[in-house]
């Protein structure tokens, strides 16, 4: 009998003690994400997956000078240029590997004209390794974005030419 | 650094000197030598931008201030002489304050397009910038813009001729290209317009900037004002590597760097390697701009075999088996005579003697030749021609010569380099030139006297000068005994009028041949192509007796392609010079016994059907051949025509196997300049598609049918060696040679007589397939004085039909205005115009009727 009551203690009053770290959680706000559903926001400085911006206009600010890919310390940008009908210098081919890419954000602060950011995306499995190489068609935002966050603060060059935009 | 100094060593070691303190150190230099060339000759780094080694100085960018003790202000050392007893400083404060300040003046204009200009990475400014400059502007105002019709593009660029580009924002003015076009190209498509802050360098006005040297301003600009157009925005500077190359258009062996990239094994462009020795650090177009056919796409990819009638494409051991297999097929039925070789002399020296081991010994045929655009060889040893050929010659000479004699050649057209020696000895020494051609050249403008005689008559004009110095009494009596019985005419007067020359120009130049204290006697393709090439250089050798000019300077025939001396030294003509043959000999165990032939008497023999099987390598003599139709007849009467090339030709359209050639840039190679000088060139890729150096192929030839070539690599090149090493230089006689001439009549209807020559952008049939070159000139055209275009009433750009007894080639006209004559020049090598179909191999003189085409 002594038995049988301790079991039922056990039951009673040791399970719930045991539980009530379990329970108490039951009515907090969960910490984890219901990803892929919920996306977690990210930093506003987070480095994440690369884009190329636009004029307002809607041509490509980036140049193909190659200082990013001078700057990347993984190697992982490739790029040949080409020359417009307009003649000017453009990226014909643009690539990032972003197998090799370690999201340190150089070719950011090398860009001389603006153009590569590293946005918030962070998502990028593939079931190919071909799939991790980034062209520029990737890359490239489809509009012009008036709101870029990232824009940097204009530099001294501007005030001698005006701004970019208003150079070209 | 001590060659820096513009005057000849010769005379330095002689002139006075001075001596000054440079940073503490104490220098002894030649009076004249500016402060920066004495400093550059310590090892002392001195900034500059306007200033240039091969030209004057002008000290227009102020960059190359120093601090000179006792003198008021900071001094432009560029254009400071340097004095007994001075004391500079390159590195106080002052001094670099100064260039500081000299940084940001320049900058204050210079747009900051670095990103966009293809000179980021390699430009003077940027470096200087980064060691001198201020790292920030207090420049605020708007920069100063050049606008082409008011229109702001983001580049400003405006293109002056067929490839290069100007961006006149990005000019800080220092004027090198001006200058350089000026001082060391003598051309002047190129200047400096208006004043202060809106000057701006550009063409001059309806003209553009296509001179056979443009491409060097490009390359001496110190900022991006001047960019190609075959490098502009492909790659940058920094990704790419460099192989050390020799260029294969001219045969100067001009230094260059390959500018290539290893990844996607591309070649970008090519530039220029000083060395003062041969080049000064200028190159041609041709040199710059001929590299593309290397990229083209339209290249051969594999053997093509010629099957039931269609060249098919086959595997490289089929090919190699089927050449072996015929090869000693004919051997054994015919006989190792029927089987002749010819060879490219612009490949390198183991390749060129790779092939003649591979004739003479492997097939054991005594037929090997490299000279494909000389009509009429000798059937047996020539002796002055080949006197005058085998003479040493130095490139470096010309400059001190104050003497220099152009003849029978079209210097700009065939020898480049050599053409700027000569202008650099006129325009810095002062050097007297005399042109003496069957065509008005374009180097005549730097000529004291042009003679331009009667083609055909070239002998004539040699002993005009000969017969002048006599009757001047300018040479000794003793010198001049028995010359007079043995040339023609009797007297000068009688040889100028034949020639129709004026007596008084002669006159000057037997003058000046024998006052003249380093003489340079160069001698021509328009000689050595000429069907009488003997007597001609039978009047020079008596010429070079009569004033002794060996003892006091050069007379060299100059050799025309980049190997052509090579293929000399290396015995690759039917009778090699007796030291060569005997060194071959020895190499080789033995020496064919069967007759020498040369390129003639191969096609003569082809013809007959004599020779049953042909090897060609890297050449296309249906359009170099002076005989179009001679030599069509020839080779396809072959039962068996190998043909090595690189693309496809009208010659590889008629051969039995096709192999494709590996280009002068994909394999490494030793090639001998027209001084004899052996310069080594680097592979700059690998062979593209499936194509072969000249020497695998051979050498696989040779395993093929069983009797390999070389035991090893060494041995290979020890007997390149060994053969090179060989005395080839010929003694003059020592009597006088006799000059007959016999004038002949020129026919009735054909009255004008042609030239065919290469054009100064256009060498070989490769180039040809250079995209930048054909933005130069693009097809044959036939070049005409204003007179003749008059005569004719045809205008420039017309299309007329030429027309000789041989055949008839239809080309637009080009009217010069230096020519001065009715002779017409026609450039060969474009398959646009087989212009060799003009020429007729037996004729000295090929002329032709020109009648305009009805459109």
């Amino acid at each position: 009998m002594k038995e049988i009551f301790k079991a039922l203690g056990n039951v009673v009053i040791k399970m719930p003690q045991g539980f009530y770290v379990t329970f108490k959680h039951l009515f907090k706000k969960p910490v984890t994400l219901d990803y892929p559903r919920k996306k977690k926001p990210m930093a506003p400085r987070y480095r994440g997956k690369h884009y190329l911006e636009r004029y307002d206009d809607g041509t490509e600010r980036c140049v193909c000078c190659g200082l990013c890919a001078a700057a990347c310390p993984a190697d992982a940008i490739y790029m040949e240029p080409e020359e417009t009908e307009k003649g000017e210098r453009k990226a014909r081919v643009y690539e990032i590997n972003l197998l090799r890419c370690i999201f340190c954000g150089f070719c950011e602060e090398a860009c001389p004209e603006e153009a590569i950011f590293l946005g918030q995306e962070y998502e990028f499995s593939a079931d190919d390794r071909n799939k991790f190489i980034w062209t520029k068609e990737d890359m490239l935002v489809p509009h012009p974005r008036k709101d870029n966050p990232f824009k940097k603060i204009l530099r001294r060059v501007r005030k001698v030419y005006g701004t970019p935009e208003a150079t070209r | 650094m001590a060659t820096e100094t513009k005057k000849d060593t010769r005379t330095a070691q002689q002139a006075p000197t001075v001596t000054l303190t440079i940073d503490g150190q104490e220098v002894t230099v030649p009076k004249g030598t500016t402060v920066l060339e004495a400093a550059l000759g310590m090892g002392i780094h001195v900034p500059t931008f306007c200033w240039h080694p091969k030209l004057k100085s002008v000290g227009a960018c102020r960059m190359c201030y120093v601090e000179i003790e006792k003198m008021p202000k900071l001094a432009v050392s560029c254009a400071t002489e340097a004095m007994d007893g001075m004391v500079v400083h390159t590195d106080s404060d002052l001094v670099k304050r100064g260039r500081k300040a000299v940084i940001e003046f320049i900058l204050a204009n210079h747009p900051l397009d670095c990103p966009t200009c293809d000179k980021g990475g390699e430009c003077d400014l940027q470096d200087l910038t980064f060691k001198h400059g201020f790292d920030d502007s207090r420049y605020d105002f708007l920069k100063m813009r050049f606008t082409e019709g008011a229109v702001h593009t983001t580049f400003d660029d405006v293109r002056i001729g067929p490839e290069i580009i100007l961006n006149r924002n990005r000019c800080i003015l220092c004027y090198k290209c001006v200058r350089a076009n000026k001082e060391a190209f003598g051309e002047y498509d190129l200047g400096a317009f208006e004043r202060g802050n809106i000057t701006e360098i550009n063409a001059a006005p309806g003209r553009e900037v296509s001179n056979p040297f443009s491409g060097n301003l490009v390359e001496i600009c110190p900022v991006g004002a001047l960019t190609n157009t075959d490098w502009r925005y492909k790659i940058r500077v920094w990704l790419t590597k460099q192989a050390r190359s020799i260029c294969p258009f001219t045969s100067s062996g001009t230094n260059t760097l390959l500018w290539k990239e290893d990844h996607q094994q591309k070649i970008f462009r090519c530039t220029s390697r000083r060395n003062d020795d041969i080049d000064d650090g200028w190159i041609a177009d041709v040199t710059r701009y001929g590299w593309s056919y290397v990229m083209a796409e339209d290249r051969l990819q594999t053997p093509l075999v010629k099957k039931e009638g269609k060249q098919v494409p086959v595997s490289w051991e089929e090919a190699i088996d089927l050449v072996a297999r015929r090869l000693t097929e004919i051997d054994d039925t015919k006989g190792n005579v029927c089987i002749g070789g010819l060879i490219n002399p612009q490949l390198d020296n183991e390749s060129l003697h790779a092939f003649n081991k591979f004739m003479r010994v492997t097939i054991g045929a005594n037929n090997v030749d490299h000279r494909l655009d000389y009509p009429m060889l000798p059937a047996q040893g020539d002796t002055a021609y080949s006197i005058l050929s085998s003479q040493p010659f130095s490139i470096a000479d010309i400059d001190t010569s104050d003497v220099i004699v152009s003849f029978g050649s079209d210097m700009l057209k065939e020898h480049p380099n050599e053409y700027l020696r000569m202008r650099k000895a006129y325009m810095f020494r002062q050097a007297k030139v005399f042109t003496i051609n069957p065509y008005a050249v374009k180097n005549a403008d730097i000529a004291s006297v042009d003679v331009v005689y009667a083609p055909g008559t070239d002998e004539i004009v040699v002993n005009a000068i000969c017969l002048a110095a006599i009757e001047e009494k300018l040479v000794d009596a003793g010198r001049a005994a028995g010359l007079k019985d043995k040339i023609v005419p009797n007297s000068a007067a009688e040889a100028a009028e034949t020639a129709g020359v004026e007596l008084d120009d002669i006159k000057i130049i037997a003058r000046s041949l024998a006052d003249g204290k380093q003489v340079t006697f160069l001698v021509g393709e328009l000689v050595a192509r000429c069907a009488e090439r003997e007597p001609i250089a039978a009047a020079i050798a008596n010429l070079n007796r009569l004033f002794g000019l060996t003892d006091k300077g050069q007379v060299a025939r100059l050799a025309r392609y980049a190997n052509s001396k090579g293929a000399e030294k290396l015995g690759l003509t039917p009778f090699p010079a007796p030291e060569v043959k005997a060194k071959l000999e020895r190499i080789f165990g033995g020496w064919p016994e069967n007759e020498a032939l040369t390129t003639d008497k191969m096609l003569v023999q082809m013809n007959k059907e004599a020779i049953n099987a042909g090897l060609v390598v890297g050449a296309n003599p249906l359009l170099l051949y002076p005989d179009r139709e001679f030599a069509r007849e020839c080779l396809e009467r072959l039962d068996f025509l190998v043909v090595c090339d690189s693309f496809e030709t009208e010659t590889t359209a008629i051969a039995d196997v096709v192999l494709p050639l590996a280009s002068w840039a994909e394999y490494a190679g030793d090639y001998v300049n027209l001084e004899g000088r052996t310069q080594h060139a680097e592979a700059a890729i690998k062979p593209r598609f499936h194509s072969r150096p000249a020497l695998e192929i051979i050498e696989q030839l040779a395993r093929a049918m069983d009797k390999p070539l070389f035991e090893s690599a060494d041995e290979r090149r020890r007997e390149v060696a060994e053969v090179l090493a060989a005395q080839a230089v010929l003694p003059w006689p020592n009597d006088y040679f006799e000059v007959s001439f016999d004038n002949a009549a020129a026919d009735s209807e054909y009255t004008i007589p042609v030239f065919v020559g290469d054009d100064p952008h256009h060498a070989g049939h490769l180039t040809e397939k250079s995209p930048s070159l054909s933005n130069f000139v693009s097809e044959a055209y036939v070049e005409m004085s204003i007179e003749l275009a008059a005569k004719l009433d045809v205008k420039a750009g017309d299309s007329v039909r030429v027309e000789s007894e041989a055949g008839k080639v239809i080309v637009p006209v080009k009217v010069s205005d230096y020519l001065d004559t009715d002779a017409v020049f026609l450039p060969r090598n474009f398959s646009s115009a087989q212009v060799n179909s003009l020429l007729m191999r037996k004729k000295r003189v090929n002329r032709v009727k020109i009648t305009r085409v009805a459109d």
